[in-house]
């Protein structure tokens, strides 16, 4: 489910998940556009692609954690726009705080060596 | 339930209902992102992905909620679709599993219903019946005295408590009309042993079995109903039975009977202090104490037969009392044949999924190229052997439906028939358990005769017929193997079913065989029960002018010859049987001769049934009670008791247990042996006693025999009887033709069930090999072309097209051979003068079955020997 970036980083398990959340968390955005802000958020580090994001999108969904809602997408074709829901909300914030324990244990693991 | 869960149940929900709308959505979501793709990425990148979309919207499904389950329905579509499209095959096949499921599913019912439905009484395995054994009389479930009653009463710890019974039949008056029926006499703790509530009315008091008590009666809702017009105020009426006026107290629900259905009425018997032990009749019912078994109750039970013993050593020698399970004595001794034929028809319902299999791996042959197609496509073996799954899953759920449709009528027709007299049909319906039962058969069977051929395409897989040019050597080779092999069982189980039915046809053959004993033709042989209501012939001088009279009136109808009668009759209803003992014999103190048959009966019975005269004379009408006794014996009796001597004018006298002062009787003649107990029982050793010189007796049967066939008779001869006195009930009408033939329903039933579970698997079987030698030929036809090219014979390429047949008949009949000897072996108990190991039967099988398979392989070799061979070195 991880792809390669530039740096070739593969996404930890869970990651792609957190990183959707993330995107998702200013506004509603369409597949392509999350990717693109997913590309932009990290950097550069992480390009999704499409055999990742949609599965993913659509298992979050399933979970509750997005809801869809159809619109208008650049080129004024109908497009599937998906946003955070209240559940999402939490979920994101519960993964981040979970991921911020995990790098700060790393970070930690790494300095002592 | 979480909300998450609930979540995740609207979105099944949603998927599963809404699949179109789920997958338009997709669509849109994808060409949106695609047109977007294109605006903004390099134009192969677009390409690429636009090649991927199919993949990416599989990958997208399959994280979908009821991806699965999807599948699954995905996969019956499919299998739906290809039965649709070869409907011979899957006619055949459903018919096969039909038929498989049906049987099984109609004998399941029956063995559930007579061996393991719980009686209507709770905790009915709590219950047992209490005997009396005792030499000499030797019955395995001999019945109680009162005075062994209330002994056993006395000694009893091990039950709740010690109850007495018997059935009789009863002569009721007070009801719309004077009628016959059957019912219960028994003790006050009756009901209350069965654990029983009425449906109105009361039960049984403690103390109603006093001697004094008034007679009461408890009766049964449908007899209420149909012989009391369902009166409600039914309760407090008197009824009269057998002339005893009886109370009726309660009605019991139509939910209970006992000992059977038939059993209308229950009283209450009065316990007389005996003076004597005797008469018998009576059975003992009893509920064991909670924690006490059956056999702490048997040691217990037995223990009182040894003191009763002991302090009547003249009456009983060696007596135990067996303790016997309520459900095994009503159930009696079919269980031997209902296990026979739950086996029998498992065996059948193997032999049709076998067929199905081979019909499944012939099919295989002919979707090759489908399977190929469908593995380049990235079809794993795991995702192929699921389809094949779920297709064989679907036609044995078809064929399952389509059995219990079978089972349906079956049950509805084996119930209206009630053949074999089966105990307790009445119990046998095809209700949750026995449906339950189909189902899981059907899903057994189903994966059964699935799994070998799905796994074998499986295997076959990587053998695709694309590379092989549509003709694939070594996964046919493999199928091909797998259907011999499977034919092979499929006759090697044909062949048990076979033997066995061979046995049981020659048993039945014999049996039909056997003569009762009378020589009249049995169509011309008339005889009815006749039972005169006992409030108006109280003594000897009042029924024996009243059966005068019927005899001359019987006599005097025209078409009638011979008129007689007898208590006792051929083929099985033996009335009475006693001990004797024979003037100047030799005996212990206490000894007596084993009993033997005493029939009662007029002078021309023997003519009339046509019994020969072998010494001596027939009884006339001079011996009545004026003239000295006398008695006609059996002629095995004579040949066992007077082997050397002239038996006429030697005297005998009977001696049962309480029979110790009746007059010796005068040996007049000696007649030809009669069957009383069952053509499957030797002729009875009996000595008969004219009725005019015996004490007094109630029923007895009318016999006459006519100068044609003698059904007609009936209705002018119960007009006379009726004129003669209309209390009295004629029953039980029948031709001796009748009573032969009623006496081996039991027999027939088992031979005709598993004579045509027999024929099934022959015709089975016979498919079964149809298939593989036409599929084997199909795929020689260019080989066989050759060798016609070459000259080779037309006649011999029959010949050994019907040789593969015969071999694969001849390596079943091999395996089969052993199979039978070892199923035939638990049919023992059922044959009748025939061996388990019966050779003629033993070699007739193999015979038929190997015939069957020449035959079934005659048309495809025909057919190969047909083969133009021009043609035949075209067929690419």
């Amino acid at each position: 489910m991880s792809e390669a970036g530039p740096k070739t980083t593969n996404l930890l398990q869970g990651t792609l998940d957190l990183l959707i959340l993330r995107a998702l968390s200013l506004e509603p955005l369409h597949g392509l556009g999350i990717s693109r802000r997913i590309e932009q958020i990290t950097r550069g580090t992480f390009q999704v692609k499409p055999g990742s994001l949609f599965p993913a999108l659509h298992r979050m969904e399933e979970a509750g954690w997005l809801a869809p809602s159809w619109g208008e997408s650049e080129n004024n074709r109908k497009a599937k726009y998906y946003r955070l829901t209240a559940a999402g909300r939490r979920q994101a914030q519960a993964e981040t705080e979970e991921w911020q324990r995990i790098s700060l244990a790393m970070a930690a693991a790494l300095q002592a060596t | 339930m979480s909300m998450g869960s609930l979540a995740y149940l609207s979105r099944l929900w949603n998927n599963l209902t809404h699949r179109r709308k789920v997958e338009r959505e997709l669509d849109q979501e994808m060409s949106a992102y695609l047109s977007l793709l294109a605006e903004e990425s390099s134009p192969r990148e677009a390409r690429l992905t636009a090649g991927g979309i199919e993949q990416l919207k599989e990958q997208v499904r399959e994280v979908k909620a009821g991806f699965f389950m999807q599948t699954i329905l995905q996969d019956v579509r499919y299998g739906w679709r290809m039965l649709r499209r070869s409907p011979t095959f899957t006619v055949v096949a459903i018919l096969a599993l039909a038929l498989g499921i049906g049987a099984t599913t109609t004998i399941f019912s029956i063995v559930y219903g007579v061996l393991l439905r719980p009686l209507p009484y709770p905790a009915d395995e709590r219950i047992a019946m209490v005997f009396n054994h005792f030499s000499p009389q030797n019955t395995d479930h001999g019945t109680l005295s009162l005075a062994d009653y209330l002994d056993w009463k006395k000694g009893n710890h091990a039950f709740e408590s010690a109850e007495l019974f018997r059935t009789a039949v009863f002569d009721v008056t007070g009801a719309k009309e004077p009628e016959q029926v059957q019912g219960v006499s028994s003790t006050a703790g009756f009901f209350s042993t069965l654990r029983v509530q009425p449906l109105m009315g009361r039960i049984f008091l403690p103390g109603e079995d006093a001697a004094n008590a008034d007679g009461v009666v408890v009766v049964s809702e449908n007899w209420w109903r149909s012989s009391l017009g369902g009166d409600p105020g039914i309760l407090g009426k008197k009824l009269n039975l057998n002339g005893v006026p009886s109370t009726v107290i309660g009605v019991m629900p139509s939910s209970f009977h006992f000992p059977r259905p038939p059993y209308k009425l229950w009283t209450n018997l009065r316990l007389i202090p005996p003076k004597r032990r005797g008469p018998f009749g009576w059975r003992g019912l009893a509920r064991l104490k909670p924690g006490v078994t059956l056999a702490q109750a048997q040691m217990e039970t037995n223990g009182v037969g040894q003191r009763i013993q002991q302090e009547n050593p003249q009456t009983y020698q060696r007596m135990t009392m067996p303790v016997v399970p309520l459900r095994d004595e009503l159930i009696g001794n079919v269980r031997t044949a209902l296990l026979a034929f739950l086996g029998a028809v498992l065996v059948l319902l193997a032999i049709a999924a076998v067929n199905v299999a081979c019909l499944l791996l012939a099919r295989a042959t002919a979707r090759e190229k489908e399977i190929a197609l469908r593995v380049s496509l990235g079809a794993g073996s795991g995702r192929l052997i699921r389809q094949l799954l779920t297709e064989s899953l679907l036609l044995s759920i078809l064929g399952g439906v389509a059995g219990c449709v079978l089972a349906y009528l079956g049950i509805a027709a084996l119930r209206a028939w009630n053949p074999g007299n089966l105990p307790r049909i009445e119990d046998v319906r095809l209700d949750g358990v026995a449906l339950g039962f189909a189902l899981l058969v059907s899903a057994v069977t189903g994966v059964l005769f699935g799994v070998a051929p799905a796994f074998q395409s499986g295997r076959d897989r990587l053998a695709s017929s694309l590379r092989e040019g549509g003709r694939g050597g070594t996964a046919r080779a493999g199928r091909r193997r797998l259907q011999a092999v499977l034919v092979m069982g499929e006759l090697a189980l044909a062949l048990i079913l076979v033997t066995s039915a061979g046995l049981l046809v020659r048993s039945f053959v014999l049996l039909g065989q056997v003569r009762s004993g009378s020589q009249a033709p049995p169509e011309n042989v008339l005889s009815m029960k006749i039972s005169p209501i006992p409030s108006k012939y109280r003594t000897s001088e009042q029924i024996i002018p009243f059966y005068s009279r019927v005899l001359e009136r019987a006599k005097a109808t025209p078409g009638v010859v011979y008129a007689g009668i007898s208590d006792s009759l051929p083929p099985d209803r033996q009335y009475d049987y006693d001990t004797f003992v024979i003037q100047g014999q030799q005996l212990a103190p206490g000894e007596t001769n084993p009993a033997v048959t005493c029939p009662i009966v007029s002078a021309d019975y023997f003519r009339a049934l046509g019994i020969p005269l072998v010494r001596g004379r027939f009884f006339t009408e001079h011996d009545n009670g004026d003239a000295p006794a006398v008695v006609i014996i059996s002629e095995s009796l004579a040949r066992r008791y007077f082997p050397n001597d002239n038996p006429i004018g030697r005297r005998l006298k009977a001696s049962g247990p309480d029979l110790h002062d009746t007059p010796f009787m005068e040996i007049v003649g000696v007649v030809g042996g009669v069957r009383y107990t069952g053509l499957d029982s030797d002729p009875a050793d009996a000595y008969y006693q004219p009725y005019a010189q015996t004490l007094y007796y109630q029923r007895t049967n009318l016999v006459v025999r006519a100068n044609g066939p003698a059904a007609s008779l009936a209705t002018s001869l119960r007009r006379e009887i009726r004129e003669l006195d209309a209390d009295t009930v004629v029953s039980d009408v029948v031709t001796m033709d009748e009573a032969l033939g009623a006496s081996i329903v039991g027999p027939k039933f088992r031979t005709l069930l598993v004579g045509g579970f027999a024929l099934c698997a022959l015709l089975l079987a016979a498919i079964g090999i149809y298939g593989v030698i036409a599929y084997s030929v199909a795929q020689r036809t260019q080989e066989i072309g050759i060798r016609m090219a070459l000259g080779a014979q037309r006649s011999k390429v029959i010949g050994q097209v019907v040789a593969q047949g015969v071999r694969l008949a001849l390596a079943g009949t091999v395996v089969g051979i052993a199979g039978a000897l070892f199923a035939t072996r638990l049919l023992a108990s059922l044959l009748f003068a025939v061996k388990a190991t019966d050779v003629l039967t033993f070699a007739v099988g193999p015979l038929i079955l190997i015939a069957v398979a020449s035959l079934a392989s005659f048309l495809p070799a025909c057919r190969a020997a047909m083969v133009d061979p021009v043609i035949a070195l075209r067929h690419e």
